[in-house]
């Protein structure tokens, strides 16, 4: 190793580690002497380069990032505050829509939906019977009386339709129970004036304030039926 | 959550002074040094996660402090060349020869263009090697140690070039 490239090394790195260099200082105790220099160079700028750092920088440090931290805490929370107020309520305005929101469209559909699904309550030849007063006293909840009895009154009862408050009347047929719904009206069904499918058929009256629909077999004249509740059916207002 | 919290802790405590004298060197003045160091824990807090090797931590946030620096003169130039800069910095007492001398070594560190000193306050300082602080700065191995050379052989010469005795001679 020449002595410029030794100079260089050691300029460069004054703890250079080289095997090279180190020899090189061994063989010639100039060479030695001069990195004794230059290492004795380099301590005094390391002592020059360390300038006193404030005693509380330290802490200035930790302080603005505990209050920036804080910052974007507070931050997030209001956003994470934000984003549980609109999940809940989308979720109650769902929960409102799918309770009260009906799955039937038509009077007509749900009338023979409501039908079938009580078909196996009311037997046709039953003996009980209920009587044109208890009926009128029931009636009243819809400011309606039925001059005359109908026919053979098997049952009559508040009902939910469609969760509305009804009045559901099942009456002795032909072969098969007639039923009749008396129904306030209403805008979220829309008025079917006749309706069927392949065993039932049926009929929607329409008065000042309530429908009255007959849902019965196909041997049944529902005419005779409609003809005769317009003929005794007397609304108070 | 907690443990970012002490990590970010531990490396303030343990790297805090280092930065401070390197951002110092950059620019020459306590208070600019104090703002920078304080910008780039900042960034460091904000970062931490992607910092996976602690071991890389000094020369990662001596990254950070560079750019944060070089955004200070996007940011605005503030015309120093009015000033003789020896004069800016440290004015404290002195009193030990050993203090004087510090003194004399710093202006004439500060003096040195910033191409030679910044790889020699990384290698001094921050006890790197050519190739670490070749990567920092973005410059290739051989022209690193050639600046090194340049820096410490100005210094030395500037050394040389000093009367032995300083100061002035009354009387």
């Amino acid at each position: 190793m020449d002595d410029l490239q030794f100079r260089r090394a050691i300029y460069a790195d004054p703890n250079n580690q080289d095997a090279e260099t180190i020899a090189a200082q061994q063989q010639d105790p100039s060479k030695k002497q001069f990195a004794k220099e230059i290492s004795q160079l380099d301590e005094k700028i390391k002592q020059a380069l360390h300038v006193p750092v404030p005693d509380d920088l330290c802490n200035k440090l930790i302080l603005r990032q505990t209050l920036a931290n804080h910052q974007v805490h507070k931050r997030k929370t209001r956003v994470h505050l934000a984003l549980a107020a609109s999940v809940a309520i989308v979720g109650g305005l769902m929960l409102n829509f799918i309770q009260f929101s009906s799955a039937y469209t038509n009077l007509g559909d749900y009338a023979l939906a409501h039908v079938y699904h009580e078909q196996g309550s009311f037997e046709n030849n039953a003996s009980n019977q209920v009587t044109l007063a208890s009926l009128n006293k029931k009636m009243a909840a819809f400011d309606g009386s039925f001059s005359k009895a109908l026919g053979n009154l098997i049952s009559a009862d508040y009902c939910r339709f469609d969760g509305m408050k009804s009045l559901h009347l099942v009456y002795q047929g032909k072969t098969s129970p007639v039923t009749v719904f008396v129904v306030p009206k209403n805008d979220q069904l829309n008025f079917d004036s006749d309706f069927n499918d392949k065993q039932l058929f049926g009929s929607s009256l329409e008065f000042s304030h309530s429908n009255i629909i007959v849902v019965a077999d196909k041997n049944e004249s529902l005419d005779q039926w409609q003809q005769s509740i317009s003929d005794t059916v007397n609304w108070s207002i | 959550m907690m443990t970012k919290q002490v990590r970010y802790e531990a490396l303030v405590k343990a790297l805090h002074g280092d930065l401070y004298r390197y951002a110092y060197w950059l620019c020459h003045e306590k208070q600019v040094a104090e703002d920078l160091v304080q910008e780039t824990f900042l960034r460091a807090w904000r970062a931490l996660d992607s910092l996976k090797d602690e071991k890389a931590a000094k020369s990662w946030l001596i990254t950070i402090l560079r750019r944060e620096n070089a955004r200070r003169f996007e940011r605005k130039r503030f015309d120093m060349s009015e000033y003789e800069e020896a004069t800016i910095t440290d004015t404290q007492s002195v009193t030990t020869e050993q203090q004087i001398e510090n003194r004399w070594l710093r202006d004439k560190i500060s003096q040195l263009p910033p191409e030679y000193s910044e790889p020699l306050i990384l290698q001094v300082l921050g006890g790197f090697s050519g190739e670490d602080i070749a990567a920092m700065l973005d410059l290739n191995k051989n022209t690193v140690m050639t600046r090194l050379f340049r820096a410490r052989n100005q210094l030395k010469e500037a050394l040389e070039a000093e009367p032995v005795k300083r100061g002035k001679y009354n009387g």
